[in-house]
């Protein structure tokens, strides 16, 4: 989703112009980017250890958090970046761009893992549980399955037409679930790329999948402003949260299953405002909202801690933020 | 250009021309070779319409319409026109054509179907459809209308339609197309036909759509 929406207008993740007013919001970190390489978007380790950064000059920044030293700057030949994504225990860092290429690192050692070329667009990147699979949603082309231990091509994940938005991997490992331009969702066996189930229910593109913890559910928001439910093994629709004003960008599910976080973006204007909001996944209910002037947030960058803490991060010339909501 | 399909084709022409004496081919080729050679070059005459990216607002389940643009609407009306073949020049007149663009002031309906449209084609897969004129979006630099075509043993082919006369290009298309970074191709600009009296100017315009066999 980030880098189709940064194709129509460089992504930033949250555009702040100084500090939030928000009574809830706390600054954590500051952390300095050199002016000509702004923060095109950003995001959080798993474990809210690490920040890492796709900026302009086609470098990764990576930031030990919260001590907030910078660890390691990553190239990847040339070409903007698209993508970026922590694997689940935080170990792994891969990298996409705009052209195709691909980079994987070790982290925090910043040993290259592995190197790929997709040809197109890199849109989105999941790693495996186990971290033995990679799945890649390109722009316009199939979204492939990549056996990282292999370094191989697994399969490709055709859609009707025209690519794939997110892709992601159940927590047991069983599952991948793709979401195409074609609008529809499908989901795979994770090991083999075989196509399981898929939903058409959805009438326009989705941008962001996740599952729940248990694997039990996979969470899917997009233009229909909604965040909707999937049963993993049929693919059928089970629930969907109250429909909101804005377009679903990104969503992540707390460790726990009990709350999702979703950053939304204005279909107007990426750059209006548009809220991050907390949902209370029992009550189907709002808990918390993120709505300042000035504050826009597209995806990316944020992540719920097991102290109740959601992780946000903001990016304006040289310097990107990390704040925290209470 | 493709047009209504002979009722021999023109292997068998050839072939016939060759068995009467009225073609004679002069090679140490036989001629079956130099037939195949002669459609070869045949088949490299029409070049795919260039892809173009398909954005985040399209929207499936579109009505059946060549009417995009409802009475009173604001905006300048368009009538956007081609036909729908494939790199053979075989007319499509089975394929899907999907459109959607913004309304006037540049705003999508992600609600309803307001300036969305599968259009239909005719026998000879000619397609026409009345829009207005799309806005500036206001995170895209120049306005469009996208496409959506399938179909079956061809390659999808999405892509976008741009404007000669946009104001972004300052009047020089040629050389200003890659103000819009999405543009890789100046191809998809169309040039833009503007009729009527002062007090009701249209604008028309053409463009093809040629697909890859797959």
């Amino acid at each position: 989703m980030r880098s189709r929406v940064s194709g129509l207008l460089a992504l930033l993740l949250l555009s702040l112009a100084g500090p939030l007013p928000g009574q809830n919001l706390k600054l954590e970190k500051n952390l300095t980017v050199p002016p000509d390489s702004e923060v095109k978007f950003a995001v959080i380790s798993p474990k809210g250890d690490f920040v890492a950064a796709a900026c302009k000059d086609g470098r990764v920044r990576l930031w030990a958090f919260p001590s907030g030293e910078q660890r390691q700057v990553f190239d990847l030949t040339d070409q903007p970046i698209t993508a970026l994504r922590f694997s689940d225990d935080g170990t792994l860092l891969g990298v996409g761009g705009d052209r195709g290429a691909g980079k994987i690192w070790a982290i925090p050692s910043g040993k290259l893992k592995l190197e790929f070329a997709v040809g197109v667009r890199v849109e989105a990147l999941a790693f495996s549980p186990d971290r033995s699979l990679l799945a890649i949603a390109r722009q316009e082309m199939p979204a492939q399955l990549w056996d990282l231990s292999m370094a191989r091509l697994v399969t490709d994940l055709p859609a009707k037409f025209s690519g794939s938005l997110a892709v992601a991997f159940s927590p047991d490992g069983q599952r991948l679930v793709s979401a195409d331009a074609d609008t529809e969702i499908r989901i795979y066996e994770a090991q083999t790329g075989a196509l399981r189930a898929t939903n058409s229910d959805f009438l326009l593109e989705t941008f962001a999948v996740a599952f729940s913890p248990d694997s039990k559910y996979v969470y899917v928001g997009g233009a229909d402003k909604t965040i909707t439910a999937l049963d993993p093994i049929s693919g059928k629709s089970v629930r969907a949260f109250p429909k909101q004003s804005f377009v679903v960008g990104d969503i992540q599910v707390s460790r726990d299953g009990k709350s999702i976080a979703a950053t939304y973006f204005d279909e107007k204007g990426f750059s209006n405002p548009a809220p991050v909001l907390v949902w209370d996944v029992a009550a189907g209910t709002v808990r918390t909202t993120i709505l300042q002037d000035g504050f826009t947030a597209n995806g990316g960058g944020f992540l719920q801690k097991e102290d109740g803490r959601l992780l946000l991060t903001s990016s304006s010339t040289g310097r990107l933020q990390v704040w925290s909501v209470h | 250009m493709p047009g209504n399909r002979p009722a021999l084709t023109r292997r068998e022409i050839l072939e016939g021309c060759v068995a009467l004496g009225s073609v004679a081919i002069v090679s140490s080729s036989p001629a079956w070779a130099m037939l195949n050679a002669f459609e070869q070059r045949e088949t490299e005459h029409h070049r795919p319409t260039p892809p173009n990216e398909i954005g985040p607002f399209y929207k499936k389940n579109a009505p059946a319409t060549s009417v995009l643009r409802a009475p009173g609407d604001p905006g300048m009306p368009l009538t956007v026109s081609g036909q729908v073949f494939n790199t053979r020049g075989d007319e499509l007149s089975n394929a899907v054509l999907e459109v959607w663009q913004t309304d006037h002031l540049g705003h999508y309906d992600l609600d309803g179907y307001r300036y969305r449209a599968k259009v239909g084609l005719d026998s000879a897969a000619a397609y026409k459809f009345d829009s207005v004129m799309p806005g500036h979006y206001p995170d895209r630099v120049c306005q469009h209308v996208h496409f959506a075509v399938t179909a079956p043993g061809h390659k999808p082919l999405i892509t976008q339609l741009y404007f000669a006369t946009d104001p972004v290009f300052e009047g020089d298309p040629d050389h200003n197309f890659k103000r819009d970074p999405i543009i890789h191709s100046r191809e998809l600009v169309r040039p833009v036909m503007l009729v009527g009296d002062p007090h009701d100017i249209q604008a028309a315009v053409r463009f093809e759509l040629c697909l890859e066999i797959l």
